[in-house]
């Protein structure tokens, strides 16, 4: 077989629906396309912990502490099932934290805005964990069997992250008039961040189209953004809360919420590094890594004293 | 600053009794003691486990039913070892994971490739993996109380926990107050 005829017959395999796995041939851009994704996904989960982890200490008590820390827990799984699978396609976990180090790895722009006020952690659940569920949800269909598995498997146990969120939000919405100031506030800072997570509109999207074509993504960055403003725009609005968007309604014909302009300025600012904290939590990854070196060196030093197997 | 790559093991964890050991994903670790040890922190962080397999990932030789029609199956090599039990773990549908489906006695990891593809059929095979039996780490059964028990009286990492679908029904329902 000619490179064209291993390509169609790999196109062919994707169109079937079959998923590939390591050991099947697939073209080098569709190895490259998956290590970018997937190394950005599992980077994302480990500086997701952040803006959330600042705030455990601070829980307003004892239920709220569990389902934080439960959830922080969580996030960092998911950053190793997904590292994980980076390497099934050659990429080492080494090469992927360094540059995350190093500042040159991308990851999610929604976590470079800071955390103010204990009503962001109802914020962040219901719509930061919500988008990051419509998402995943498509991704648990992607055609390589590795980052699939991982999705589904992130998928199932992060409903709950946002059903917390979005509990805490309802319930804040319906409290005291201090709560209820607290959490529009929280509902004012997050929301467009959250609709930017989607990433640029599909016109400016150049990845798109390959992505789609070999079925790593099944929507668009437009249609995930669609369906989440679908879903949560109506929600919130029934709780009496506002959004800040006085283009935002409802269209009959098409069924769907529409939003004003996105400030793709601020996006473009924070995706090249100068988000609010950025450099805060690059500052704390490496912090932690620094902090953690001598554990690996214990555990490094118990495993050569083992009888080889 | 030393970092980790430390050796990959393959992770397989069962979720009932009599139920096979599926694949969960991989972990790092500098040893097959903290692998297990490892496993349980990435992958029971919910009550549905009762046993953990590890295997180091560079013991694992693997065959895909694409591989074998792109190149047939591999050539049976000659004997290089006494005989030796593998475990035997197949992807048999498309969204699944390698499952644990029995062992073979082989002289080489090749050649129980091809008696693991011969056994077990190949026509609903997908992923075939087998690893030498005495690599396999496994859980005892005096470690599942303090491994696995933790995970059990948690119901707040379950969605069911929260009502939110009972509070936003009660809230439209609630007449309209006047601001």
């Amino acid at each position: 077989m000619n490179e064209a005829e291993r390509l169609a017959a790999f196109e062919a395999r994707i169109h079937r629906g079959e998923k590939i796995e390591p050991g099947d041939w697939m073209p080098e851009e569709y190895r490259r396309q998956l290590i970018r994704m997937i190394s950005q996904h599992a980077h994302s989960e480990i500086v997701g912990m952040l803006p959330e982890g600042a705030w455990i200490t601070r829980a307003p008590n004892l239920r709220r502490k569990l389902v934080l820390l439960a959830k922080v827990q969580d996030e960092a799984g998911h950053g190793q099932y997904l590292y994980h699978a980076a390497e099934t396609l050659g990429a080492t976990r080494e090469e992927m934290i360094e540059a995350l180090l190093s500042g040159r790895a991308k990851y999610s722009s929604i976590f470079n805005y800071p955390s103010q006020s204990w009503a962001d952690m109802g914020v962040i659940g219901w719509f930061v964990d919500g988008a990051a569920i419509l998402n995943q949800t498509m991704l648990a269909r992607c055609s390589y069997g590795p980052y699939s598995r991982a999705n589904i498997r992130i998928s199932a146990e992060e409903s709950f992250h946002m059903k917390q969120g979005k509990e805490q939000v309802i319930l804040m919405s319906q409290g005291t008039p201090g709560q209820r100031t607290m959490v529009q506030d929280a509902v004012n800072r997050w929301w467009w961040p959250t609709v930017m997570m989607f990433g640029p509109h599909d016109h400016e999207s150049p990845n798109s189209p390959v992505l789609i074509r070999w079925g790593i993504k099944t929507k668009t960055n437009d249609e995930l953004r669609q369906d989440f403003v679908n879903q949560v725009a109506p929600e919130v609005l029934e709780l009496g809360l506002s959004l800040p968007d006085p283009d935002l309604r409802y269209e009959q014909a098409s069924g769907n919420w529409l939003t004003g302009p996105i400030d793709w300025d601020e996006f473009w600012r924070v995706v090249k590094g100068n988000g609010p904290c950025n450099a805060e939590r690059i500052a704390a990854r490496r912090k932690a890594h620094a902090d953690g070196e001598w554990v690996r060196e214990a555990l490094a030093a118990y495993a050569e004293r083992q009888p080889t197997t | 600053m030393t970092d980790t790559q430390w050796p990959r093991f393959q992770v397989f964890h069962q979720e009932q009794p009599g139920r096979p050991h599926t694949n969960a994903g991989a972990v790092h670790a500098p040893d097959a003691e903290l692998a297990i040890q490892n496993a349980r922190d990435v992958f029971v962080r919910r009550p549905d486990c009762v046993s953990l397999w590890v295997v180091p990932a560079d013991q694992i030789f693997s065959l895909t039913a694409e591989e074998i029609s792109r190149s047939g199956l591999p050539p049976a090599p000659a004997a290089e070892g006494g005989l030796q039990r593998y475990l035997v773990f197949i992807k048999r549908t498309q969204v699944g994971s390698h499952e644990h489906a029995g062992a073979v006695s082989a002289t080489s990891g090749q050649a129980a490739l091809a008696e693991a593809v011969s056994t077990f059929g190949k026509a609903d095979g997908l992923v075939w993996w087998v690893v030498p039996e005495r690599l396999v780490n496994r859980t005892e059964a005096d470690q599942i109380g303090s491994l696995f028990g933790p995970a059990k009286d948690k119901p707040y990492r379950d969605q069911a926990f929260y009502h939110t679908t009972t509070l936003m029904r009660q809230i439209r329902g609630r007449p309209k107050q006047e601001a």
